[in-house]
């Protein structure tokens, strides 16, 4: 029952399988983003209430819901390579932290945007789920920081391992401790929460539509850098060696 | 069994005994630390307003971030001197649980660089014309706000141990955790200025000192081991 | 089909109903996001290969340098 899983450990395995898997999943992304952003820019009707602000919605949803996984992400891959000392959860968790930081920088930069017409400003702290992305953009920098300081590969995975673990657990906390501090700040907000959610099923289907290509080009992305990093790291075994004169 | 208990709480007992000795000799850790939060605190006034109706408004903000500079500037020498001169390998070969030894040094570093400026907060408070019915929750809510700190930011001391400058990184790291605590604290002071009771937020706050005081040791001492191989 | 589109004129699907600018920051940082994060590992592999390619065939003309001194 174990064996996928320490399988899954093996560089080459996951290479090979990757390679394989690559060109459906690029596939299914370029039918899901074609689809997605043609609906959210062409088809989607105004909302009453936000007219055509509610097309920056589906891609900023679908962007935040996403960035919402990384801590998850890192916290399970932190867990295994603690555990099981196993390398590719590193690599893994290592581009993890790098494409989490992309993401809680686009949904701020989405969510300023949106929220320059919808509020009237391009940065509200009383929105708690901005001030926790940011914070969570914070920490995913405090990572990359520690792996880019650490240069000793090994204890870089398992300092960056630890960190994550303890990242994960304080942006939860951080997340609820700052929607409690919101709550008791709503004196003079301008963030309503029924001027934030367009009605009418066709937003969520093309908001759906959106979350599954984006979860699409994570994998995508980091599947490819996850790659390059086995190929940089394993070098030196014969596999790597026969594949670069092969190509 | 009782023989290997008794001997780890010695051995608790010793590394808080030995880590005061040695910042009561240097004097400077135990200085440095209270004369930079007061140093900061005056220069509140001076770059906002002397004004004491806005000083009032950010009294219980101002102390609370100082405090967190101070506290994470102080963490610098926790782990660096005796990972210097070897001690802190010997630490990891002790027959004892790490736990309790990590505990050891984080209580007494508390001792020396966190106690002292939460004694002083008062005062500062009082320069910062914070009224006086708020200065008890201030001094409790930091009484508990400054331990989880040092508990927390020990993690990322032991995380950065071996490097040569890390001044900066350890900012980084830790500042995004303190949060919680940043929020609780001051949302008690404010309470108590709105005149409700801080008790809920004290209470927060004691139920967060308690986690960290059962798991962030056991990361600080995973990260040592880490960090020194 | 063709009834859904929002527009008849290209002003109008430009203009947004007023929030043009808006919209069309989102969908042109959102492409420069996604295009980033898939060129660059894409092209990042292109160089790894070549650099080992040439590492192996460096080692190999050391390796037969070594061979035809050493006779």
């Amino acid at each position: 029952m174990w064996v996928w899983f320490f399988k899954l450990g093996s560089p080459k395995w996951f290479y090979e399988l990757s390679g394989k898997w690559l060109p459906w999943l690029i596939g299914a992304m370029v039918i899901f983003m074609t689809v997605g952003v043609v609906w959210g820019l062409v088809f989607l009707p105004p909302d009453y209430q936000q007219g055509f602000t509610s097309r920056i919605l589906i891609v900023h949803v679908a962007v935040a819901g996403t960035s919402l996984a990384f801590f998850p992400l890192m916290f399970v891959a932190g867990t295994i390579t603690l555990v099981w000392r196993m390398k590719l959860a590193d690599m893994v968790a290592k581009h993890a932290a790098i494409l989490g930081a992309w993401f809680s920088f686009i949904t701020l930069a989405t969510g300023s945007l949106w929220g320059s017409v919808m509020w009237g400003t391009w940065w509200e702290w009383t929105d708690s789920r901005l001030v926790s992305m940011l914070f969570q953009l914070f920490l995913l920098l405090g990572v990359i920081s520690l792996r880019s300081a650490l240069e000793d590969s090994d204890a870089a995975a398992k300092a960056c391992a630890l960190l994550s673990i303890v990242g994960c657990i304080n942006v939860v906390i951080i997340k609820y401790s700052v929607e409690w501090w919101n709550t008791l700040h709503q004196v003079s907000s301008p963030v309503t929460t029924d001027a934030s959610s367009p009605n009418g099923p066709e937003f969520w289907i093309a908001t759906l539509i959106m979350i599954v290509a984006v979860y699409l080009f994570l994998s995508v992305s980091l599947i490819l850098s996850t790659r390059n990093e086995i190929l940089e790291r394993e070098r030196k075994a014969q596999w790597v060696q026969d594949l670069v004169l092969k190509s | 069994m009782t023989e290997k208990q008794t001997t780890t709480s010695a051995a608790f007992f010793a590394t808080l005994k030995r880590d005061l000795l040695i910042a009561f000799k240097k004097k400077n850790d135990i200085v440095n630390p209270f004369m930079f939060f007061i140093i900061v605190v005056s220069l509140f006034p001076i770059g906002i307003s002397p004004e004491s109706d806005r000083l009032t408004e950010i009294a219980a903000g101002v102390i609370w971030i100082s405090v967190l500079l101070a506290s994470m500037l102080s963490m610098d020498n926790l782990y660096r001197s005796d990972f210097e001169d070897g001690s802190l390998e010997q630490l990891l070969l002790s027959p004892h649980p790490l736990f309790f030894l990590v505990l050891a040094k984080n209580i007494s570093h508390w001792l020396v660089s966190g106690l002292p400026v939460v004694l002083v907060s008062p005062l500062l408070a009082y320069m910062l014309a914070l009224p006086e019915e708020a200065y008890g929750t201030l001094v409790l809510s930091l009484l508990l706000g400054t331990p989880i700190m040092s508990l927390v930011g020990s993690i990322a001391v032991a995380l950065t141990v071996g490097l040569g400058s890390r001044g900066l990184i350890l900012a980084v790291i830790t500042l995004p955790m303190s949060v919680p605590v940043l929020i609780f604290g001051t949302l008690a002071v404010q309470s108590t200025l709105n005149s409700q009771s801080p008790l809920g937020y004290l209470s927060l706050m004691l139920v967060m000192l308690s986690v960290s005081v059962s798991l962030a040791p056991l990361a600080s001492a995973a990260a040592l081991r880490i960090s020194v191989n | 089909m063709l009834d859904a589109i929002q527009f008849s004129t290209w002003a109008e699907f430009f203009d947004m109903g007023g929030y043009g600018f808006n919209v069309w920051s989102v969908y042109a940082l959102f492409a420069i996001f996604v295009a980033i994060n898939l060129i660059f590992p894409w092209r990042k592999k292109q160089k790894i290969i070549r650099q080992l390619k040439r590492r192996m065939t460096l080692d190999a003309e050391i390796q037969s340098e070594d061979d035809s001194s050493g006779d």
